[in-house]
């Protein structure tokens, strides 16, 4: 199966148009006593993306998207969000942009409808109670909108905040990892509200651990390591570029089987390093091949082969190539749909 | 101004459904008040002290006898001048005064008393004209002569309600606004708020308004609370009082304010907040006059404006002294409030991180 099957049909037609992108942020850095948090980040978004900003703790995504959103100064570079110039006339970004904030910060003692309706206050006019109740539907807190925000669950704040970020009908939208935190039907419900933002016209940022995630719902990704974007293309391209097709794995018993006769299998590219011993891990250009290959290979040495799967390459296996290591030592090995854990960071949202 | 108008409809909701904040500000005053009142607030029994002066006469003695021998009364005598100065001061609730006597060989009384003791002064009057009577045989009319006082009566309430007020307008400013800022800061509400249109002076300004707000309704069920319960007059112009209520709550927010600045978080606020309201609390004449403090005590007193929020109250409120005394309070308040926002804004943070 081609990689480009991954993708929405739909999701290459939608490449950046550079004379009329929303966002053009060049040259970013910011840093933090000696650290550079952010590197020399370019971004260019297209109106009517779903642009998504992938990468490991601490690779910078919060600190870029809010430079971008007029929250941190930059140390350098330029950033124009809607024609405005962000650095030095936040004010006007701020009346087209939406933002939902990685830490969660909702007053309490306030229902998700007042909440709601003091946001719309806020940008000058308290949301009417039918548009209240049409963001909560949106988030699937309809239920909830009489209750006081101390009273919801982490997931159902976090529906809410994002929820506030639509408030004024934005251009932009921001979102800092939207699904973190999630059950694995609300993500779906949320990328479904964030397709339909984004079908409502407006452009959509998000940032997300998880790879699944940004292949099916981005149209284009940037994917940040220590502060830089290590690449940045549509899901399809980035896999396709890569010239793997998909990963083969298996679990070796009895003996193991020796490197160079694996490296030398058909269709191999690279051997994955794992931390099991009896875990292999091989990325291919052509997975049939490779399979025969590895089954012949076990019968020669005399080896049991248990667990042998084959996967479609993915954004992770994008990472590793880039990155020149795993995404995230206690990432599961399968993006399958909702099987990821959450990321280790969890302790600053409430 | 609608946003800034939903962002202090907002605070009010807010302060209203934070118990623990209504009870600091309302609930513990409340108890203040109600405690010191049940224990020094009313005089002890009923009795009646009646002041007798003028000339002397048969019925004069008769009516001291009757009224020494009367657990109801206290008997005190002096000359007119003097008695009915007394009366003004509160400390009598009514006086005769005997004149000549008259035609029928009786003198003519001056019967004075206190009107602002209400129904006291009422049972009073009935229960000196019922010894009067029974002392002059009851058959033939006396002339009496009723006349009301207005005294100036201070109870114990009249002292001490301003104090009270004064206290629970520094601790919702100080230690209300102070924590709160910084629980904003904290959880990242300012960011929040940074990234709308809504400006920081809004915020801050509709967070003020409804500290303002909660403040005079705070100050109001005080003032009602020790009025229907306990003998609080209320003196001085109400205006005054409620611009005085507003410059002395604005004080303290404004240190609140600068508080919140300084502090990492909630707790390091409260405890910088308490650092600096306890000691006011008991050097500025809140539950004792300053005057009565030691000496080298003094000049410190002075340092702290609770005093001067003290000062500002009570001398209207229990003196129904004028803002030609008080004046060097409020400009002391005013100082306060500009000091403090000054620092405040200097050292202003949006994040916890100081990002
Ligand atoms: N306010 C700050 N002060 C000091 N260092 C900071 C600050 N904010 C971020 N950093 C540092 O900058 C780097 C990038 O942080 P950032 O929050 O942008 O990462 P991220 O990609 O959003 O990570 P995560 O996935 O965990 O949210 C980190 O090393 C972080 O420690
Ligand atoms: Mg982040």
């Amino acid at each position: 199966m081609p990689a480009s099957a991954l993708v929405r049909p739909a999701a290459d037609s939608r490449l950046p148009t550079p004379d009329q992108p929303v966002i053009e942020a060049r040259g970013l850095v910011k840093r933090y006593g000696g650290a550079v948090a952010v590197d020399g980040v370019d971004l260019v978004v297209a109106e009517g993306e779903i642009f998504g900003i992938l990468g490991p703790n601490g690779a910078g995504k919060t600190t870029t998207l809010e430079m971008v959103e007029g929250l941190r100064a930059p140390d350098a570079g330029t950033i124009r969000v809607a024609g405005f110039d962000a650095v030095a006339d936040p004010a006007s970004v701020r009346r087209v942009i939406g933002v939902q904030l990685q830490t969660t910060a909702l007053f309490d003692y306030l229902s998700a409808a007042e909440l709601i309706s003091l946001f719309g206050g806020l940008y000058g006019a308290p949301t009417p109670p039918a548009r209240a109740d049409e963001l909560l539907a949106l988030v699937g807190l309809t239920e909830k909108r009489a209750s006081r925000v101390d009273q919801l669950s982490g997931g159902q704040q976090q529906r809410l905040s994002i929820a506030l970020a639509l408030v004024n009908r934005p251009r932009v939208v921001f979102l800092d990892e939207p699904t973190t935190g999630l059950d694995p039907q609300a993500r779906r419900a949320l990328w479904a509200t964030v397709r339909g933002v984004r079908d409502g016209g407006a452009t959509v940022v998000l940032t997300t651990h998880y790879m699944e995630e940004a292949e099916t719902l981005c149209d284009r990704i940037a994917i940040m390591d220590r502060g830089r974007v290590i690449a940045l293309d549509t899901p399809a391209a980035l896999i396709r570029n890569l010239g793997m097709a998909a990963t083969v794995r298996a679990h070796v018993g009895g003996d193991t089987l020796p490197a160079a006769a694996l490296a030398a299998l058909p269709g191999v590219t690279t051997i994955v390093p794992t931390d099991d011993p009896t875990a292999l891990r091989l990325q291919t250009s052509d997975a049939q091949a490779t399979l025969v290959g590895l089954l012949a290979l076990a019968e020669a040495h005399r080896v049991s082969l248990t667990d042998l799967a084959s996967a479609q390459a993915t954004l992770e296996d994008v990472f590793l190539a880039l990155a020149g290591r795993t995404y995230e030592q206690d990432e599961q090995d399968e993006p399958a749909a909702d099987s990821h854990r959450p990321p280790a960071k969890r302790g600053r949202r409430r | 101004m609608p946003a800034l108008w939903s962002m202090i409809q907002a605070n009010l909701k807010m302060s209203v459904r934070n118990r623990t904040a209504l009870f600091w500000n309302l609930a513990f005053p409340a108890i203040f008040i109600l405690i010191f009142g049940a224990v020094f607030g009313r005089d002890a029994g009923v009795s009646f002290t009646v002041g007798i002066a003028g000339e002397a006469s048969a019925l004069r003695d008769g009516t001291v006898a009757a009224m020494e021998a009367a657990d109801a009364f206290a008997v005190e005598q002096g000359d007119a001048a003097a008695e009915l100065a007394e009366l003004e001061d509160g400390e009598r609730d009514v006086v005769l005064v005997f004149g000549p006597a008259g035609a029928d060989g009786r003198p003519a009384i001056d019967l004075a008393y206190d009107e602002t003791d209400g129904p006291n002064a009422r049972i009073a009057v009935a229960a000196t004209r019922q010894v009067l009577l029974g002392v002059a045989g009851g058959e033939t009319p006396l002339a009496i002569a009723e006349r009301a006082v207005t005294s100036t009566e201070v109870s114990f309430m009249d002292f001490f309600v301003p104090g009270i007020l004064a206290m629970s307008l520094m601790n919702s400013g100080v230690i209300g606004l102070s924590t709160a800022f910084v629980i904003y800061r904290e959880r990242g509400i300012l960011r929040r708020i940074k990234v709308t249109p809504f400006p920081l002076w809004a915020f801050i300004l509709a967070r003020v308004a409804s500290q303002l707000l909660v403040a005079v309704a705070q100050s109001l069920i005080l003032i009602v609370l020790a009025r229907l319960l306990f003998d609080l007059h209320l003196r001085g112009n109400p205006i005054l009082i409620l611009a005085v209520i507003l410059l002395g709550a604005l004080a303290f927010l404004a240190i609140g304010f600068a508080i919140s600045g300084f502090a990492r978080n909630a707790e390091t606020a409260a405890s910088y907040a308490n650092l600096v309201t306890f000691p006011m609390l008991f050097l500025s004449g809140v539950f004792f006059a300053v005057d009565s403090a030691p000496a080298w005590l003094q000049p410190i007193t002075r340092l702290l404006p609770l005093r001067y929020l003290v000062d500002a109250l009570r001398e209207p409120m229990t003196r129904g002294r004028g803002i030609a005394e008080i004046w060097p309070d409020l400009l002391v308040l005013a100082a306060t409030f500009v000091v403090a926002m000054a620092v405040a804004v200097r050292f202003f943070r949006w994040d916890a991180r100081g990002a």
